[in-house]
């Protein structure tokens, strides 16, 4: 991971009055993307933040869900986080997540697949249980990721 | 000619071992390159989970979670011990295997019921050679572990110690260094210890790849917003925080593995070069006394003709 100088963007322009921010999605095997962006949607535990240049720091827990972001000039593009971190302090957006997927590598059969899998699971602990609702989450969030990859 | 002929096959055998070796050693620098290239970008996770660990700290005050909490007393501890699955690697298996022996001694020795674990073919051999037990192996972890496979190891090892089955989870793995540098070392993962959860600084940094990131002004803390909360936040980290662990153990393992091979190696092909010359000059001396005996018969031949 490089470094960047805290008090000013990439551009050159000092704080506060950036209109962009950097963005980093790391995964424990390596970072997988590292941009500057205009705009940033995560999903965290208990649903969406957007984030825009000059957010306040935050440190926050991850869901299962759709990350977007907009760099400028380009379009929209699209990652699948399997939960994790959040983190933006000086400009900078750092996700930690154990998994981030391309929508094209998610496929609503695998999907319902897993859901299915997840819901056979017939809890009796403590631990089970909430095992059980983070496998359903996470495959509920999977499919519907998928499904909606058609009508983008 | 029989001594002459002799030497000759000799000397191309070690050529033929001198060729492998050097093929060896070639296949040990590029995979070391790779699995450093990984170890490198690996850190990155360490490093922030570290950084936001220590956010934390200042939120949270004391930190508590069932992995952290160390049990007293002791009485099964599982010891994990990282070796590679193929050979001829110089010294890395052995000083691993031996660590972990003596590991075995001490705990049998402090009452504590060692359960012993091995990853790698090298390890099997090893405790089947001194008549002792795995309970578990490992075999599929190559010069490239998969983040997937080492976190379904470490969750098994997480629940087991969450149910009392373990009070203690250490790991017998070789730690990287530097490129001259490894050594075997043993670390308890669990229970984790907070200087663990920040340390994460401390990981295989390539020379000037990863400058240290400048400290957020010390003191002044970075007035953050948890979501939904600092603890927890916290209760979700420490488990990633020890996998990451658990992952760096075989990250470092994987690249001291294809250096010491690669040392290995390179002695190797040394030696046979050497070889080869020692080789060569018998070869050159045994054709000249047999010339010079041959001239000797002859002139001996000519000389009782006269």
């Amino acid at each position: 991971m490089a470094t960047v100088d805290s008090s000013k963007t990439r551009s050159g322009a000092p704080r506060g009055a950036a209109s962009q921010m950097r963005c980093q999605v790391i995964t424990p095997e390596k970072t997988l993307m590292d941009a500057e962006v205009t705009f940033v949607a995560v999903p965290l535990i208990d649903g969406e933040m957007g984030i825009l240049p000059g957010r306040a720091p935050v440190v926050a827990r991850l869901g299962f869900g759709e990350l977007r972001y907009d760099r400028a000039g380009a379009p929209r593009e699209r990652l699948y986080v399997d939960g994790g971190f959040l983190q933006i302090r000086d400009n900078q957006i750092s996700v930690l997540t154990n998994r981030a997927l391309s929508l094209t590598d998610l496929t609503a059969d695998s999907a319902r697949a897993e859901l299915e899998r997840a819901l056979a699971i017939s809890p009796t602990t403590p631990e089970q249980f909430a095992e059980r609702d983070r496998a359903v989450a996470r495959a509920r969030a999977q499919l519907r990721l998928a499904e909606a990859k058609g009508s983008l | 000619m029989a001594k002459a002929r002799a030497i000759i096959k000799r000397r191309k055998s070690v050529q033929n071992i001198k060729k492998i070796t050097r093929t060896m050693e070639l296949i040990a620098t590029a995979r070391y390159r790779k699995a450093q290239e990984r170890a490198t970008e690996a850190a990155a996770f360490t490093r922030k989970i570290g950084e936001i660990v220590k956010d934390l700290g200042g939120a949270t005050g004391e930190v508590s979670h069932p992995l952290l909490s160390t049990r007293e007393p002791v009485r099964r501890c599982r010891l994990l011990v990282i070796t590679s699955n193929r050979g001829l690697a110089g010294g890395y298996n052995g000083n691993v295997l031996r660590l972990a022996a003596r590991r075995l001694v001490e705990l049998e020795a402090e009452g504590i019921e060692p359960i012993l674990d091995i990853s790698g073919k090298r390890g099997v051999a090893f405790i089947k050679f001194r008549g002792l037990k795995a309970e578990t192996v490992y075999t599929h972890f190559d010069d490239r572990p998969k983040y997937d496979e080492v976190e379904a190891v470490a969750e098994s090892y997480a629940k087991m110690y969450m149910n009392g089955e373990i009070d203690r989870f250490e790991v017998a793995y070789t730690r990287f260094i530097s490129v001259s540098r490894q050594e075997a070392k043993l670390t308890t993962l669990l229970p984790m210890s907070s200087a663990q959860l920040t340390m994460a600084g401390a990981t295989v940094a390539k020379k000037g790849a990863a400058a240290p990131e400048p400290e957020p002004r010390s003191g002044e803390q970075i007035p953050y917003e948890f979501l939904p909360d600092a603890r927890s936040i916290l209760d979700e980290i420490v488990p990633i925080a020890y996998k990451a662990q658990l992952f760096k153990c075989f990250l470092d393992s994987a690249v001291s593995e294809q250096i010491a091979r690669m040392i290995a190696m390179k002695g190797a092909t040394e030696n046979a070069d050497e070889m080869i010359k020692g080789l060569t000059m018998q070869y050159n001396r045994a054709r000249q006394s047999q010339i010079t005996r041959e001239l000797a018969e002859i002139i001996g031949g000519a000389a009782a003709l006269e």
